[in-house]
């Protein structure tokens, strides 16, 4: 017998990296990112807070008294109907002192959290720069000055 | 025959070499844009026309309108804090290691403020420098 009858052709497969599942685990980690992605809130009002001195002396001074109450806003005392006529308001008085007259911001425990958000919105928006927010606990030390 | 030839068929084949490269710049897109949020409490944010970016990693203080809290450092998740005594322990830790973290307020919009207004009083109390009161955008009409 000869050699060559024993030689059998070898069929050689070519290499390859299947891909073809590629896809579907990239589109799984898709899904699972989208579920997961939460788009977190992270824009607002900023607001510093002043330092607290003791036995310090306070110069009375001219300012603005906003109370806002259940039944609506008092801007000094007055009952305002709409936030535009106390933009107005505000923005009269202001024009004179250059925007730097304080203005006191004071809500009754009962309001809505909206409302004291909705004046501080329009003060920044005016471009106060000098707001105060008394706490319950300020207000009973200074209650000479809130008597309303 | 001269004209009866026969056409060859051509595979119908829908590419998909170029799906998973595809599929990869979205997983990337994905990856980069994740941040994962600190405190998750569900609340109904007040909205404002004016709105500034918050700093980060500063430390969360959500309300509910019942007036259930979560406190945040930041860095960890949110935990519930049961009392106003806790709350205030807990500020000043935050406080004594760092005096300058900033502190934000999620509080619902409608939460009664007196919710607000004590923990307003501790971070006074606590000579917390700077607060966010974190907003929604508001659409104007």
């Amino acid at each position: 017998m000869s050699k060559t009858l024993f030689k059998i052709k070898k069929y050689r497969e070519e290499a390859e990296i299947p891909t073809a599942s590629m896809a579907d685990i990239a589109f799984l980690l898709i899904v699972f990112f989208m579920l997961t992605t939460v788009f977190t809130a992270n824009k607002g009002i900023e607001y510093g807070i002043p330092k607290k001195e003791k036995n310090a002396t306070i110069k009375p001074e001219e300012s603005i008294y906003i109370h806002i109450k259940k039944d609506g806003y008092y801007v000094d005392f007055k009952k305002f109907d709409s936030i535009d006529e106390i933009s107005g308001y505000i923005e009269s008085k202001m024009e004179k002192t250059n925007f730097k007259k304080p203005v006191v911001i004071r809500t009754d425990p009962d309001v809505n959290f909206q409302k004291t958000v909705t004046i501080l919105d329009l003060l920044n928006q005016i471009g106060v720069k000098n707001i105060s927010i008394p706490t319950e606990e300020e207000i009973r030390e200074w209650k000479e000055y809130f008597q309303d | 025959m001269i004209f009866g030839y026969r056409s060859k068929k051509l595979k119908a084949v829908i590419p998909t070499a170029s799906m998973a490269d595809i599929a990869f710049l979205l997983i990337i897109f994905f990856i980069y844009s994740t941040t994962f949020s600190v405190d998750r409490t569900t609340v109904f944010l007040p909205s404002s026309t004016v709105r500034k970016l918050v700093e980060k990693n500063a430390a969360i203080i959500a309300i509910t309108k019942e007036g259930e809290m979560r406190l945040s450092d930041g860095i960890h998740e949110s935990v519930p804090i049961s009392s106003l005594k806790e709350l205030n322990q807990r500020v000043q830790e935050i406080v004594m290691k760092n005096p300058f973290k900033e502190f934000i307020i999620k509080c619902d919009r409608f939460s009664p403020y007196e919710n607000f207004d004590r923990i307003y009083q501790i971070l006074v109390d606590n000579k917390v420098k700077n607060i966010a009161i974190l907003t929604e955008q508001k659409i104007k009409k």
